[in-house]
């Protein structure tokens, strides 16, 4: 659908937001790009051409390789979980039931919520000595004796999981249901006059016309999830061990405790790199008409 | 998608009922554990042993200490001169993220207007580079971040991190607002365009009205990411003046010496407003959405 010939007048209208994101992602990267190829650390003043000594360096630790792993991991179990359950949600809540308003609105709410707090929140359901639950579980029998939530490698990282996706639900559900809203009843109605079961409405009619929206969802969460700290950080802070260690917190360990910033801006354009791969593989794989012209 | 059996229906509200669970079961969490005190919640009794106690949040507001602080000496470091700044960082949230969003929707919209509607030169790219620079991990922006504030004298200041949310936020507001605008059909713009209406008309006489629920759903995306997001506002923001929210509740969340249940009422005290905020969105900008879109 072409809608207008083209002229110099649009930029009048794309600059006011397109100036600010330029300024503020050209020059930082710049920086960063920069100073991952140099010797700069806060304990030797001297800044000194590193090339890809700094890579080379970090590549080859053991943290990076442990970061590498987890942070995928955390790609492949939250990303699909958030964009599944937001899709299960949204539906569910397009339907008519008793009390529908007050659970649109407290779905919302995990949302709004700095990673600190979720944090915080998420400790009080785990916690292995006084968390609810495990406190739950003896109540109703099951255990007898507490499991380990946040202390076994593999329970923690399942554990810091869940609350990473129970802060991403919400944007998915919103944006599905918003996205439900806009098709057109008629089209729904004809399918189930027509006997459709719930499963190939969805499959069928539905799936079809949200699945631009899916195919952002999947997009945004599979970066959220490479790139995120605050939550897992605070809930564990990488333990036990190394078990729940994202590659974003190397970034964060190389430049602000050992105050090397050529190493952690390393890092740092490693996750760029794969961010940009994983996107740019998604975007491709997918037939989208997300990007194409009206 | 009305489900007229009596099976259908109950699932649909089973399936509610743990809908309702997940999303609002940690925070019914933290408003019982800030008001249960760490006495009842550790010792070997029941947990409400000691009924329920409001005196974390009188400390909040009036700095006056509750009574298991000073009689309990092994207790008396488990509290926290951090925890008096919450109320004051709730306004500099509010401040900073509703500027964030205004911010947002009026950069943002007239280039969402233009990517879905005008067809221009570099329009691809332009709009590829937009949506794709969040990528760049926040930790990596950081450090030279900080260097761009401090060269405009803004350091520690509220408007630092408006400017740096405004910025982080505008691709999500112009990629979610033009998709949305790509909804409306082309002929009710032809036909304007017929009638001579010019661009700036047919936005704001046609284009606003008719994408306005979804203006205030991703104005509202843009304030929601401000108001949580930590690491700019940690490094930009300054004393207890400028310091949003979630910078004074990871300080909280990290300092061991606060007692759990002053920490969980700071958290309940920080979720009151989110939870006031988010009834609010419901009612006027998603059920409008809905009421909007099944009109036609």
């Amino acid at each position: 659908m072409t809608r207008e010939g083209g002229s110099g007048y649009p930029w009048l209208w794309v600059a006011p937001a397109l100036l600010p994101v330029l300024v503020f992602t050209l020059y930082p990267v710049g920086q960063a790009l920069w100073t991952s190829l140099h010797n700069v650390q806060l304990l030797f003043p001297m800044v000194t051409w590193a090339g890809t000594g700094n890579y080379e360096r970090v590549i080859a630790s053991d943290y990076f390789v442990t970061g590498l792993i987890n942070s995928a991991k955390m790609v492949l179990v939250a990303a699909p979980s958030v964009v599944a359950l937001g899709v299960l949600i949204a539906l569910l809540l397009s339907r008519r039931f008793i009390g529908r308003g007050i659970v649109r609105a407290v779905i919302l709410l995990p949302w709004a919520l700095p990673g600190a707090i979720t944090a915080v929140l998420w400790v009080w359901v785990f916690n292995p000595s006084w968390g609810v639950l495990n406190g739950l579980l003896r109540w109703l029998g099951l255990i007898d004796r507490s499991i380990p939530w946040l202390t076994d490698p593999a329970l923690a990282f399942a554990s810091v999981a869940v609350a990473h996706v129970w802060s991403q639900i919400p944007f998915a559900v919103v944006l599905v249901m918003a996205a439900l809203a806009t098709l057109p009843r008629e089209l729904m109605e004809a399918a189930t006059v027509d006997g459709a079961t719930a499963g190939q409405r969805f499959v069928h009619v539905i799936f079809p016309q949200i699945r631009a929206i899916i195919v952002v969802l999947l997009v945004y969460n599979a970066l959220v999830a490479f790139t995120t700290y605050d939550v897992v950080y605070a809930m564990t802070g990488g333990g036990p061990g190394t078990a729940t260690s994202l590659l974003s917190f190397q970034i964060w360990r190389e430049s602000f405790s050992m105050y090397d910033f050529g190493s952690g801006s390393a890092v740092a354009f490693i996750v760029v790199a794969i961010s940009g791969l994983m996107i740019f593989a998604i975007v491709k794989a997918l037939p989208s008409d997300l990007f194409a012209d009206g | 998608m009305r489900d007229r059996s009596i099976l259908g229906r109950g699932l649909t509200l089973l399936a509610a009922g743990l809908v309702f669970l997940f999303a609002a079961g940690p925070i019914v969490l933290a408003g019982l554990g800030s008001v249960i005190p760490d006495r009842a919640l550790f010792g070997d009794g029941g947990l409400f042993d000691y009924g329920l106690v409001f005196d974390n949040y009188r400390y909040i507001f009036t700095g006056e200490l509750p009574d298991a602080y000073l009689t309990e000496g092994a207790n008396r470091a488990m509290i926290s001169d951090a925890a008096r700044q919450v109320p004051q960082s709730l306004l500099n949230s509010a401040i900073i993220s509703l500027s964030a969003m205004v911010l947002n929707i009026l950069l943002g919209a007239p280039a969402a207007f233009a990517f879905a509607q005008f067809r221009f030169r570099g329009k691809k790219a332009s709009f590829m580079y937009l949506i794709l620079s969040p990528l760049v991990p926040t930790v990596a922006l950081v450090v030279p971040f900080f260097v761009i504030i401090d060269s405009l004298g803004l350091l520690g200041t509220r408007l630092a991190v408006i400017l740096v949310h405004t910025a982080r936020a505008l691709p999500f507001t112009v990629l979610i607002l033009s998709l949305f605008y790509r909804r409306i059909p082309a002929e009710i713009f032809e036909a304007a365009r017929i009638d001579g209406a010019s661009r700036w008309t047919r936005m704001v006489r046609i284009a606003l009205p008719l994408a306005l629920p979804s203006i205030g759903a991703t104005g509202l995306f843009a304030f929601m990411l401000s108001y949580a997001e930590f690491l700019f506002a940690m490094v930009l923001s300054g004393d207890a003046g400028s310091r949003p929210l979630s910078v004074v509740m990871a300080a909280l969340a990290r300092n061991t010496d606060v007692s759990w249940s002053l920490l969980n009422t700071a958290i309940f005290i920080a979720v009151l407003p989110t939870l006031a905020l988010v009834v609010l969105v419901w009612r006027f900008v998603v059920e409008g959405l809905l009421a909007g879109a099944s009109k036609g």
